[in-house]
């Protein structure tokens, strides 16, 4: 595949690249027949002159997100590596298979466990359809956390695009906070332990700490109210804040000016191309490879699902979701320190970044040459993530005790 | 290039629906329902079970026990379960032991007794047997344990509870209770086993019992030389001791015993209501109606009724003769220097009746 090299305009080149017009089924015929029923919904045909072509991305609903034009740069994969394309497709089937859910989903401890064994073992595609919600929703949070990597790593929140970035951040806070809220509501062992221990983390922040915990849970332990306020946060609020801002983060990417690119790249008119039909194209080939990937995955695999929750019987040891597991291993070696200092420091270096690194070097590349500390210090950053989230999730047993992989737990709780 | 992908990958998923709907189409219950009605057809002798067995619908089959918020699919694969001819056809085919007719499953469900998943219907996740805290199914003897979930153990005929009897037997024997408590009796050494039948799986309690130490690190419990048979035992006996969770309380479950104690209890209140507790003399009540009348059943607990202020008096009548309990009962502060019980209010030939009913108390 020959992507960045712009297209020939020319309708030939066009068809023979997408299609004929037939195979799609067209009207182009049975135009004298149903021609006005079609044209009432298609407001225009199958766009085949650069004219048409430009003017279906405002012309059709769906395409209207996207610019007419865009650079090639943009187009190619090793450049954006289609993370960002992803994090917001594996939202667009959260989306879906979270209304799905909540067709069978009460957000009541007495029933809430139930509803779960119902989806799993009655429900048509029922359990399908959950474990595609658990597998795409820790997908998202990782292809978030790529997301992220890639634009710092090509310097792509350098002006004019600072603003970007920090929604970005506040996005990427939001799926987290989205994966938090929908790790309670299947009120098993392991949902009930794991809010009951990441809202404990909350408590550890200064003065308004407990009150913070107090308004997340609607009391002061994990029970009925806590579930409700999750729910009403995970299927209502939160994707309401996150479809705005995502929408938001889309737009701001077409007023910057487009993705990030070098400077010699050229911006002037004769340097992009047209974005139909290769655009949409990319994006419906994604979405299918994505979901070529986790259905088979989610039909092997199932999302865990433990006994149901206990209050009286804490698991030992608790663990928080394991995205939260390195603050978790932080707040371990000190409360204070690892609970709101070291984390309160990497948020405000997140949000701030932009802000302090403004050098126009290495934008729109995977220049480590040119910015040699930016990077080592950025790596760094992901690979102690990444290793306290190992240590908390794989090495810590009862008592958050250190066990080699080889060791094996003593014997369960 | 980009065409062919999409035609590729539109393909693949395709194909990957029909096999995942190939898969969803065919569960493992279906089996189980289709060798049913293949055999009774094989067997249909008449032409109405001819036409029984031709009528029947591959469908799940469920108990939603009211009440309980239980919802039991067992009988989507154990389908003969009281069908007398599969008496002795192969599991998940065969029909129950006649324990089935006074435990009609239409009213009660299965997991009631036999615990497991009620409303999983693979024959792993059903028995308890998947996940990373299995809660498998009761097997052999330790049923007993779950009689007592809604049956009184007075009401239980000894041959039938066996081994809960020889487990308590065991507990006493080895002296459990001088580190772990049991409501309110006992050290406080150990956990309290008040409620350890609805906390633990049974494979855990029984693995515990002949290892403390591989179940809990640490632990300080002595290793005791039990046999496989003594720590089955004393797992149907701990299986019997539940929280509140764990217990039935809904009485519609139980047959109806001919005099209900709260009754008799109920009369004796309203008559010292009306006379005064001094003006009524002894002989009018035994000491049990006197018991839960005077109110010493706010504080203390006899089997499941009664209060947790004060420890439980189940089985007082082992550990305390009648002088002492009567000594107690007239002032437990010179007994015991700053017991909270109350000094008594209760005359001689009350507080004889009494010691009388508390003597007999787990004898």
């Amino acid at each position: 595949m020959k992507i960045g090299r712009p297209f020939a305009d020319d309708a030939r080149s066009c068809s023979r690249s997408i299609g004929s017009r037939r195979l799609l089924w067209l009207p182009e015929r049975a135009s004298e027949v149903s021609g006005h029923i079609w044209r009432s919904f298609v407001r225009q045909g199958y766009p085949v002159t650069v004219r048409e072509r430009t003017a279906i991305m405002v012309n059709n609903f769906f395409l209207h997100v996207h610019p007419p034009r865009v650079h090639p740069h943009s187009l190619r994969p090793t450049y954006t590596l289609g993370l960002g394309l992803i994090t917001a497709l594996l939202y667009a089937i959260l989306a879906v298979t979270g209304l799905l859910l909540m067709l069978y989903y009460v957000p009541a401890t007495a029933e809430a466990y139930g509803k779960m064994q119902d989806l799993i073992f009655v429900v048509a595609f029922g359990r399908l359809v959950r474990n595609l919600h658990r597998w795409a929703a820790e997908a998202m949070v990782v292809a978030a956390f790529l997301h992220m990597c890639r634009v710092f790593y090509t310097a792509a929140y350098k002006p004019p695009r600072e603003f970007n970035w920090v929604v970005g951040v506040a996005l990427l806070l939001l799926t987290l906070a989205l994966s938090f809220t929908g790790y309670l509501l299947p009120w098993d062992q392991l949902s009930f332990w794991a809010i009951t221990v990441g809202t404990g983390i909350v408590s550890y922040f200064p003065l308004l700490g407990d009150g913070i915990r107090f308004v997340l849970l609607g009391g002061d332990t994990v029970g009925g109210e806590a579930l409700l306020r999750f729910y009403v946060l995970h299927v209502g609020i939160l994707p309401a804040a996150t479809t705005v801002l995502i929408a938001y983060h889309f737009w701001r990417i077409r007023k910057d000016g487009g993705l990030a690119r070098p400077a010699q790249a050229g911006n002037n008119h004769a340097a992009t191309v047209l974005s139909f039909p290769r655009v949409a194209a990319i994006e419906l080939l994604l979405l299918l490879a994505l979901l070529v990937f986790l259905v088979p995955v989610s039909h092997v695999f199932d999302a865990p699902l433990a006994q149901i929750a206990n209050p009286e019987h804490p698991p030992n040891p608790a663990k928080a979701p394991w995205y939260f597991v390195g603050l978790q291993e932080l707040v371990s070696y000190s409360a204070f320190w690892g609970g709101i200092i070291v984390p309160g420091l990497v948020l405000l270096g997140l949000l701030l970044l932009p802000y302090l690194d403004r050098r126009p070097h290495g934008i729109g590349e995977w220049a480590f040459r040119q910015r040699r500390w930016a990077w080592i210090l950025w790596t760094a950053f992901v690979l102690v993530t990444a290793v306290l989230t190992l240590v908390g999730a794989q090495f810590r047993g009862p008592n958050w005790n250190f066990y080699w992989p080889w060791e094996g737990w003593p014997g369960p709780g | 290039m980009l065409r062919k992908l999409l035609l590729l990958l539109s393909l693949a998923l395709v194909a990957i629906l029909v096999v995942i709907g190939r898969d969803v189409a065919d569960p493992e219950w279906k089996q189980y329902q289709r060798a049913y009605f293949d055999l009774a057809m094989a067997n249909a002798r008449t032409e109405a079970e001819r036409a029984w067995a031709e009528g029947q619908r591959l469908e799940i089959r469920q108990v939603e026990v009211k009440g309980l918020g239980r919802v039991d699919r067992c009988t989507t694969c154990h389908l003969a379960i009281e069908d007398p001819r599969m008496t002795s056809a192969p599991e998940p085919l065969r029909a129950h032991s006649a324990l089935v007719q006074s435990h009609p499953p239409q009213r009660l469900g299965c997991t009631i007794c036999h615990g497991g998943e009620g409303r999983a219907v693979t024959s792993l996740a059903a028995h308890g047997e998947q996940g990373e805290e299995p809660s498998r199914l009761l097997k052999g003897e330790l049923i007993q344990a779950a009689c007592f979930g809604c049956h009184g153990r007075q009401t239980l005929p000894p041959r039938d509870i066996a081994a809960v009897i020889r487990g308590e037997r065991l507990v006493n024997q080895y002296k459990c209770l001088r580190c772990h408590q049991v409501r309110g009796q006992g050290g406080s050494e150990g956990p309290d086993l008040s409620t350890v039948g609805s906390r633990r799986d049974w494979v855990w309690t029984y693995a515990h019992l002949l290892n403390p130490q591989a179940m809990s690190p640490g632990s300080t419990m002595p290793d005791y030389p039990l046999t496989g048979d003594e720590a089955r035992d004393m797992t149907a006996y701990l299986l019997t001791l539940r929280g509140p969770d764990g217990e039935v309380h809904d009485r519609r479950f139980l047959p109806q015993s001919p005099a209900p104690p709260a009754l008799a209890a109920r009369q004796v209140a309203e008559e010292v209501a009306l006379r005064g507790l001094e003006n009524i003399p002894a002989p009018v009540y035994r000491g049990e109606t006197l018991f839960w009348g005077a109110g010493c059943g706010n504080c203390h607990a006899i089997g499941r009724r009664g209060g947790e202020v004060g420890p439980a008096l189940t089985y007082i009548g082992r550990s305390r003769d009648a002088e002492w309990l009567e000594r107690w009962l007239k002032d437990p502060a010179a007994v015991v220097p700053g017991a909270r019980m109350p000094r008594s209010y209760l005359n001689e030939r009350q507080i004889r009746a009494l010691v009388e009913y508390l003597g007999m108390l787990g004898k």
